[in-house]
């Protein structure tokens, strides 16, 4: 665990941005979220880890609201961002994922062109005026996913045409390109090869400069290179919260220990 | 000494060169099962060449009818004098066995061939055809000179005879038959020798209305042709959009309850109800209750909608239901509201599925009899409905109906007709399957 990174990591700046009380998720009859409470700051990777099935996927979609679409799902508490509850009856959930991105843990951009993919949610919310400033819109997104160089000559070649790597990236661009406030990852490295990963952990780096970022991981390794701030999760109940390295050096808790060392998990 | 040395032992579960029993026995269990597979494709390939073969034998004759070619002279003066008298075809009649003899003459059989007789061998609808042309030439007032107007005409000739040549009717028969005597099929064919008489394309069987009962050569399917269209028009711009606006509301809108499972489970049903059962529908709220025209295309289509609406709400669900969720959260994770992710992104991928149940489901409809027969389309029906809207509640015949109607005459002429029908109506279905794979294929090409 000696990277450079650990050291040098700003742990000053603690404005939060969301901040979950008391959560509880119902997936029927399974209790699924058990009262976490979670204060995620603001221009920080927060890193979700935890073995399979234990509630880190099903937490980081209530934070845009994607459990929505499922019927049986129900959440109680308060998940605020910025103050404001997003599971208040006047918050409309289309505008909420406007302001809170995601990325899939399957790369799965639109069977349409790779501009088509960037452009198509600054077109539905309104962000340009003209095909020009869509443009530019695309381009810029394409250079935060990091795919620019290498899709700047193909802008109107299938997106699913692509390598999985550059796909998943493809998928970080579309979600940057709403201009959101946080951007969700849930395993965004799961279907990648080491390289890719390599690529879209400097990128999630990059992104922290701009974005409140909070990714779901299995690798322990990758949760440590890119996170400021790590979440342990077992049996849905938040086992332990603090900085990574706090967390991967000393943790508090037995659960926590045993996870990182892997005997459970 | 090393283990290479050491004679080759096959081990302990035997040589692998050596088949044991119970590997025999499953390959022969799957050559069996092959066997069965080959066995029921073949009775299906030769079930359908024998339908085929049969269709095709009877009902290819229809396309093909015998005529007298003449060449007709009209003058002014003879139009208006035929459209003065009471029984305005005869006199046109009339007027064709006076070509009639310049052409047997003209033939080199005039001799020996009375006109008057020959004039029998021709169908009954002749004097009208006539009659139709010359109207369209009518000019008022006559001119001077009144030079006349001259046009070939292809005459049909008698059912009978036309059944003659296509090996129906025979000297035995004839002798039996009170509308036709062996002298008459003699005659027949010495016209046919002198060219008077031939065998040619019959576009009249596509063009033409239905005929009486002792016209069969002049039965054709045009209103038939038109009625269906008509209904396929109905059926597809109702069924479609109330179809597809259903299912999607049903799969992606819906809330999950009882009551939508009570709807589910009742379009599955309807999709399984007696086609008749839609037309005992169609009798009693269309022409009962809302006092709709019988044998009006309208209600046909309306019945014909009502039936296909499962079929293509059942396979929009399943078009809808096919689209990757992966794709729906992708586009509700950039923010797209539910009806957005479903126009821009669930609906596309969804579409050759929904076009494919589309247009099956239209073949069913153009196919259906049953329901027709209750609404009064099987009536005799000798005029073209009008162009659309109006069109839509003038009487029209539908192809299926047909083919029922004609396959009910005494006359054997109409079985040929009713088998010419079927041919048509295969087409008519070939074309649409076809046009399904063709979409399907087009719209799954975008990647």
């Amino acid at each position: 665990m000696k990277d450079s990174r650990l050291e040098d990591r700003d742990t000053t700046m603690n404005d939060t941005k969301i901040s979950a009380r008391g959560v509880q998720v119902h997936y029927a009859d399974n209790h699924a979220i058990k009262d976490v409470d979670v204060e995620i700051q603001d221009k920080t990777v927060t890193a979700f880890i935890g073995p399979s099935g234990c509630g880190k996927t099903t937490f980081l979609r209530c934070i845009n609201r994607m459990n929505d679409t499922i019927d049986i799902c129900r959440v109680n508490g308060t998940i605020e961002i910025d103050g404001e509850d997003i599971y208040d009856k006047r918050i409309d959930p289309v505008q909420l994922r406007r302001k809170v991105g995601m990325v899939f843990q399957k790369p799965n951009p639109f069977p349409k062109s790779i501009y088509d993919n960037v452009a198509y949610g600054p077109k539905i919310h309104g962000l340009a005026r003209n095909k020009a400033e869509l443009d530019e819109i695309v381009e810029n997104a394409l250079r935060r996913g990091a795919i620019w160089d290498e899709v700047k000559d193909r802008l109107d070649a299938p997106g699913t045409g692509l390598s999985g790597g550059q796909q998943q990236r493809i998928c970080i661009a579309r979600a940057v390109a709403t201009e959101p406030e946080i951007l969700l990852m849930d395993e965004p490295c799961s279907a990648l090869d080491p390289i890719a990963s390599g690529q879209v952990e400097e990128l999630i780096d990059e992104l922290r400069a701009n974005y409140s970022v909070v990714i779901v991981t299995h690798s322990m390794q990758q949760a440590a290179r890119v996170s400021q701030k790590t979440a342990f999760f077992h049996l849905g109940n938040l086992v332990e919260y603090g900085d990574t390295d706090e967390i991967f050096t000393n943790p508090r808790d037995k659960r926590t220990e045993s996870y990182i060392t892997g005997r459970i998990g | 000494m090393s283990d290479a040395s050491a004679p080759r032992s096959t081990g302990a579960s035997g040589s692998l060169m050596v088949l044991d029993a119970r590997t025999k026995k499953r390959h022969a269990a799957e050559r069996r099962f092959r066997y069965y597979g080959m066995g029921a494709v073949g009775l299906g390939v030769l079930l359908l060449v024998m339908l085929l073969v049969s269709i095709l034998s009877n009902g290819l004759g229809a396309f093909r009818q015998t005529v007298f070619e003449l060449e007709i002279t009209l003058t002014q003066a003879q139009i208006t004098e035929a459209e003065e008298a009471l029984l305005k075809t005869s006199v046109y009649r009339g007027i064709i066995e006076e070509n009639m003899r310049e052409a047997l003459d003209a033939a080199g059989v005039g001799d020996e061939v009375e006109t008057a007789r020959a004039m029998e061998l021709l169908g009954g609808d002749a004097g009208s055809t006539l009659r139709q042309w010359a109207v369209s030439q009518r000019v008022t007032p006559v001119p001077q000179p009144d030079e006349g107007v001259t046009r070939t005409f292809d005459f049909l000739a008698d059912g009978r005879i036309d059944g003659y040549f296509k090996g129906r009717v025979t000297m035995e028969t004839a002798e039996l038959d009170s509308r036709v005597s062996p002298e008459e099929l003699q005659l027949a064919d010495t016209l046919r020798e002198a060219g008077v008489l031939r065998i040619e394309l019959n576009p009249g069987f596509l063009t033409m209305p239905d005929a009486s009962e002792n016209q069969p050569e002049a039965a054709g399917l045009g209103v038939a042709i038109v009625g269906s269209l008509y209904m396929m028009l109905i059926v597809l711009c109702l069924a479609l959009p109330i179809g597809v606006c259903a299912s999607i509301y049903l799969e992606e809108f819906a809330p999950k309850n009882w009551f939508t499972d009570l709807i589910e489970v009742n379009i599955s049903n309807l999709a399984a109800v007696p086609s008749i059962v839609y037309g005992i529908l169609g009798l009693a709220i269309f022409i009962n209750f809302m006092g709709l025209p019988l044998s009006a295309p309208i209600v046909g289509g309306l019945v014909l909608t009502l039936m296909t609406l499962p079929t293509i709400i059942i396979s929009t669900r399943a078009a809808l239901k096919s689209v990757p969720p992966s794709i729906r959260s992708a586009a509700l994770g950039v923010g797209a509201s539910n009806m957005q992710t479903v126009f821009h992104h669930v609906l596309p991928l969804a579409a050759p599925g929904i076009l494919t149940g589309t247009i099956i489901g239209l073949a069913q409809a153009l196919g259906e009899t049953a329901p027709l027969l209750l609404i009064g389309m099987v009536a005799f029906v000798q005029d073209y409905p009008d162009a659309p809207p109006e069109g839509l509640f003038d009487p029209a015949s539908a192809l299926p109906v047909q083919v029922y109607n004609w396959t009910q005459r005494a006359d054997p002429a109409f079985f040929e007709r009713a088998s010419g029908a079927i041919i048509v109506l295969l087409v008519f279905l070939a074309i649409m399957n076809v046009t399904a794979v063709l979409l399907r294929r087009r719209f799954e090409r975008r990647w």
